[in-house]
Protein backbone atom coordinates (compact mmCIF):
# COMPACT_ATOMS: atom_id res chain seq x y z
CA UNK A 1 0.00 0.00 0.00
CA UNK A 2 2.73 2.43 0.58
CA UNK A 3 4.90 1.73 -2.91
CA UNK A 4 1.10 2.80 -4.58
CA UNK A 5 2.06 5.30 -7.13
CA UNK A 6 -0.70 8.32 -6.66
CA UNK A 7 0.76 10.61 -9.42
CA UNK A 8 2.22 8.34 -12.54
CA UNK A 9 3.42 11.57 -14.37
CA UNK A 10 5.76 12.41 -11.86
CA UNK A 11 6.12 8.83 -10.08
CA UNK A 12 5.47 9.64 -6.59
CA UNK A 13 3.96 7.29 -4.08
CA UNK A 14 1.85 7.41 -1.33
CA UNK A 15 5.08 6.59 0.88
CA UNK A 16 6.79 9.81 -0.33
CA UNK A 17 3.43 11.91 0.05
CA UNK A 18 3.16 10.67 4.04
CA UNK A 19 7.33 11.34 4.75
CA UNK A 20 7.18 14.82 3.01
CA UNK A 21 3.82 15.83 4.92
CA UNK A 22 5.34 14.02 8.18
CA UNK A 23 9.30 16.30 7.36
CA UNK A 24 7.84 19.52 6.83
CA UNK A 25 4.10 19.21 8.28
CA UNK A 26 3.12 21.28 5.65
CA UNK A 27 -0.08 22.25 3.87
CA UNK A 28 -2.07 20.50 1.00
CA UNK A 29 -0.52 22.94 -1.63
CA UNK A 30 3.23 22.96 -0.63
CA UNK A 31 2.87 19.06 -0.45
CA UNK A 32 1.83 19.71 -3.59
CA UNK A 33 4.71 21.89 -4.84
CA UNK A 34 7.34 19.83 -2.95
CA UNK A 35 6.88 16.41 -4.19
CA UNK A 36 4.78 17.50 -7.67
CA UNK A 37 2.07 15.25 -7.33
CA UNK A 38 -0.54 16.23 -10.03
CA UNK A 39 1.47 18.35 -11.75
CA UNK A 40 3.02 16.25 -14.47
CA UNK A 41 2.79 15.96 -18.57
CA UNK A 42 -1.23 14.98 -17.81
CA UNK A 43 -2.06 18.55 -16.07
CA UNK A 44 -3.21 16.28 -13.01
CA UNK A 45 -6.07 15.25 -14.55
CA UNK A 46 -5.66 11.55 -14.21
CA UNK A 47 -4.79 11.86 -10.16
CA UNK A 48 -6.15 15.02 -9.19
CA UNK A 49 -9.07 13.32 -7.42
CA UNK A 50 -6.82 11.11 -5.55
CA UNK A 51 -4.18 13.73 -4.65
CA UNK A 52 -6.85 15.93 -3.28
CA UNK A 53 -7.90 12.92 -0.89
CA UNK A 54 -4.77 11.96 0.26
CA UNK A 55 -3.40 15.34 0.78
CA UNK A 56 -6.50 16.40 2.86
CA UNK A 57 -6.21 13.31 4.63
CA UNK A 58 -2.60 13.93 5.61
CA UNK A 59 -2.82 17.53 6.51
CA UNK A 60 -5.83 18.04 7.84
CA UNK A 61 -6.82 20.57 5.78
CA UNK A 62 -9.93 21.58 4.82
CA UNK A 63 -9.70 22.21 1.32
CA UNK A 64 -11.25 25.63 1.46
CA UNK A 65 -9.69 27.40 4.18
CA UNK A 66 -6.46 27.58 2.76
CA UNK A 67 -5.34 28.26 -1.14
CA UNK A 68 -7.50 25.45 -3.18
CA UNK A 69 -5.48 23.37 -5.70
CA UNK A 70 -6.80 24.58 -8.16
CA UNK A 71 -7.05 24.04 -12.00
CA UNK A 72 -5.47 25.36 -14.30
CA UNK A 73 -5.59 26.10 -18.40
CA UNK A 74 -5.08 24.87 -20.46
CA UNK A 75 -6.93 21.48 -20.50
CA UNK A 76 -3.95 19.84 -22.96
CA UNK A 77 -1.15 20.25 -23.28
CA UNK A 78 0.19 22.43 -26.45
CA UNK A 79 3.12 23.25 -28.05
CA UNK A 80 4.46 26.88 -28.69
CA UNK A 81 3.94 25.82 -32.45
CA UNK A 82 0.66 24.93 -32.22
CA UNK A 83 0.54 28.67 -30.54
CA UNK A 84 2.36 30.26 -33.51
CA UNK A 85 -0.11 28.53 -35.88
CA UNK A 86 1.52 25.65 -37.26
CA UNK A 87 -1.12 23.02 -35.87
CA UNK A 88 -1.60 20.01 -38.03
CA UNK A 89 -4.68 18.63 -38.95
CA UNK A 90 -5.70 16.85 -36.42
CA UNK B 1 3.88 -13.11 -38.66
CA UNK B 2 3.11 -14.41 -35.24
CA UNK B 3 -0.02 -11.87 -33.99
CA UNK B 4 -1.35 -11.34 -30.83
CA UNK B 5 -4.38 -9.64 -32.75
CA UNK B 6 -7.78 -11.94 -31.68
CA UNK B 7 -8.74 -12.77 -35.17
CA UNK B 8 -11.30 -15.12 -34.45
CA UNK B 9 -13.87 -13.42 -31.70
CA UNK B 10 -16.27 -15.73 -30.12
CA UNK B 11 -19.13 -12.83 -30.43
CA UNK B 12 -17.96 -10.32 -32.83
CA UNK B 13 -16.84 -13.09 -35.44
CA UNK B 14 -14.03 -13.10 -37.48
CA UNK B 15 -11.44 -9.90 -38.33
CA UNK B 16 -12.10 -8.69 -41.53
CA UNK B 17 -8.60 -8.58 -43.35
CA UNK B 18 -7.69 -4.68 -43.87
CA UNK B 19 -5.27 -3.27 -46.07
CA UNK B 20 -1.37 -3.45 -44.62
CA UNK B 21 0.12 -0.07 -43.36
CA UNK B 22 4.46 -0.54 -42.96
CA UNK B 23 5.84 1.94 -40.68
CA UNK B 24 8.97 1.93 -38.47
CA UNK B 25 8.98 1.78 -34.50
CA UNK B 26 12.71 2.22 -33.12
CA UNK B 27 13.95 1.26 -36.43
CA UNK B 28 12.36 -1.50 -36.84
CA UNK B 29 9.76 -2.25 -39.45
CA UNK B 30 6.67 -3.53 -38.20
CA UNK B 31 3.18 -3.90 -39.78
CA UNK B 32 0.03 -3.41 -38.91
CA UNK B 33 -3.80 -2.96 -40.67
CA UNK B 34 -5.54 0.79 -41.58
CA UNK B 35 -7.22 2.42 -39.13
CA UNK B 36 -5.14 0.76 -36.50
CA UNK B 37 -4.00 2.92 -33.58
CA UNK B 38 -0.04 3.08 -33.03
CA UNK B 39 -0.60 1.75 -29.59
CA UNK B 40 -2.84 -1.29 -30.97
CA UNK B 41 -0.69 -1.96 -34.15
CA UNK B 42 2.25 -2.45 -31.42
CA UNK B 43 0.26 -4.44 -29.20
CA UNK B 44 -0.71 -6.94 -32.12
CA UNK B 45 3.31 -7.38 -32.13
CA UNK B 46 3.82 -8.01 -28.51
CA UNK B 47 5.43 -4.11 -27.57
CA UNK B 48 3.90 -3.02 -24.66
CA UNK B 49 6.74 -0.38 -23.63
CA UNK B 50 5.95 2.79 -25.54
CA UNK B 51 8.10 5.26 -23.57
CA UNK B 52 10.58 4.93 -20.16
CA UNK B 53 9.83 7.55 -17.51
CA UNK B 54 12.11 11.10 -18.63
CA UNK B 55 13.65 10.37 -15.18
CA UNK B 56 13.39 7.41 -13.53
CA UNK B 57 13.41 4.89 -16.98
CA UNK B 58 10.55 2.79 -15.93
CA UNK B 59 9.04 1.45 -18.55
CA UNK B 60 5.53 2.95 -19.66
CA UNK B 61 2.91 1.90 -21.96
CA UNK B 62 -1.01 1.80 -22.76
CA UNK B 63 -2.91 3.30 -19.41
CA UNK B 64 -5.97 5.05 -20.08
CA UNK B 65 -6.28 4.14 -23.29
CA UNK B 66 -8.84 7.26 -24.74
CA UNK B 67 -6.01 10.16 -25.10
CA UNK B 68 -6.50 11.39 -21.46
CA UNK B 69 -3.51 11.02 -19.20
CA UNK B 70 -0.47 11.18 -22.00
CA UNK B 71 1.44 8.02 -20.62
CA UNK B 72 1.71 6.59 -24.14
CA UNK B 73 3.03 9.68 -25.44
CA UNK B 74 5.62 8.61 -28.48
CA UNK B 75 7.38 10.97 -31.05
CA UNK B 76 5.96 10.73 -34.70
CA UNK B 77 7.71 11.68 -37.57
CA UNK B 78 10.01 14.20 -35.32
CA UNK B 79 7.06 15.52 -33.55
CA UNK B 80 7.21 14.89 -29.83
CA UNK B 81 4.59 13.94 -27.55
CA UNK B 82 1.98 12.05 -29.67
CA UNK B 83 -0.41 10.02 -27.91
CA UNK B 84 -0.04 6.18 -29.74
CA UNK B 85 -3.73 5.22 -28.46
CA UNK B 86 -5.68 8.23 -30.30
CA UNK B 87 -2.90 8.11 -33.85
CA UNK B 88 -3.73 6.40 -36.70
CA UNK B 89 -1.01 4.56 -38.36
CA UNK B 90 -0.02 5.80 -41.57
CA UNK B 91 2.66 4.37 -44.18
CA UNK B 92 6.04 5.02 -43.52
CA UNK B 93 5.49 6.58 -40.21
CA UNK B 94 8.16 6.62 -38.51
CA UNK B 95 7.90 6.12 -34.54
CA UNK B 96 10.26 6.82 -31.82
CA UNK B 97 10.01 5.72 -27.92
CA UNK B 98 10.23 8.15 -25.06
CA UNK B 99 13.81 7.88 -23.71
CA UNK B 100 15.53 8.90 -19.97
CA UNK B 101 16.38 12.17 -20.17
CA UNK B 102 19.56 13.05 -18.82
CA UNK B 103 19.38 15.12 -14.94
CA UNK B 104 21.11 17.83 -14.67
CA UNK B 105 19.87 18.54 -11.20
CA UNK B 106 21.36 15.03 -10.19
CA UNK B 107 25.28 15.54 -8.30
CA UNK B 108 25.96 12.18 -10.10
CA UNK B 109 25.84 13.87 -13.69
CA UNK B 110 28.08 16.76 -12.62
CA UNK B 111 31.41 15.07 -13.30
CA UNK B 112 34.70 16.93 -13.01
CA UNK B 113 33.11 19.77 -14.52
CA UNK B 114 34.31 23.29 -12.32
CA UNK B 115 30.83 24.69 -10.74
CA UNK B 116 32.61 28.28 -10.27
CA UNK B 117 35.10 30.38 -12.26
CA UNK B 118 37.21 30.68 -9.64
CA UNK B 119 37.20 26.74 -9.81
CA UNK B 120 37.70 26.98 -13.50
CA UNK B 121 40.87 29.33 -12.63
CA UNK B 122 42.10 27.00 -10.49
CA UNK B 123 41.75 23.60 -12.43
CA UNK B 124 43.42 25.49 -15.61
CA UNK B 125 46.84 26.70 -13.66
CA UNK B 126 47.01 23.04 -12.22
CA UNK B 127 46.94 21.64 -16.14
CA UNK B 128 49.73 24.41 -16.53
CA UNK B 129 51.67 23.09 -13.93
CA UNK B 130 51.36 19.54 -14.67
CA UNK B 131 52.21 20.64 -18.44
CA UNK B 132 55.49 21.83 -17.28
Amino acid sequence: MQHLIICRCEEVSLKDLEETAKKFNCTARELKLRTRAGMGFCGGRTCRPAVDKVLTDLTKENPTDAIPLKVSPPVRPISLSDLGGKASDD
Amino acid sequence: MTTKRIVNHPVLGKLEENKKITFTFDGQSYDGYENDTIASALLAHGIRTLRKHEESGNPRGIYCNIGHCYECRVTVDEVSNVRACLTPIKENMVIESGKVQPSPLDPKNEGDLPRTYDEFIRSEEQKKNANK
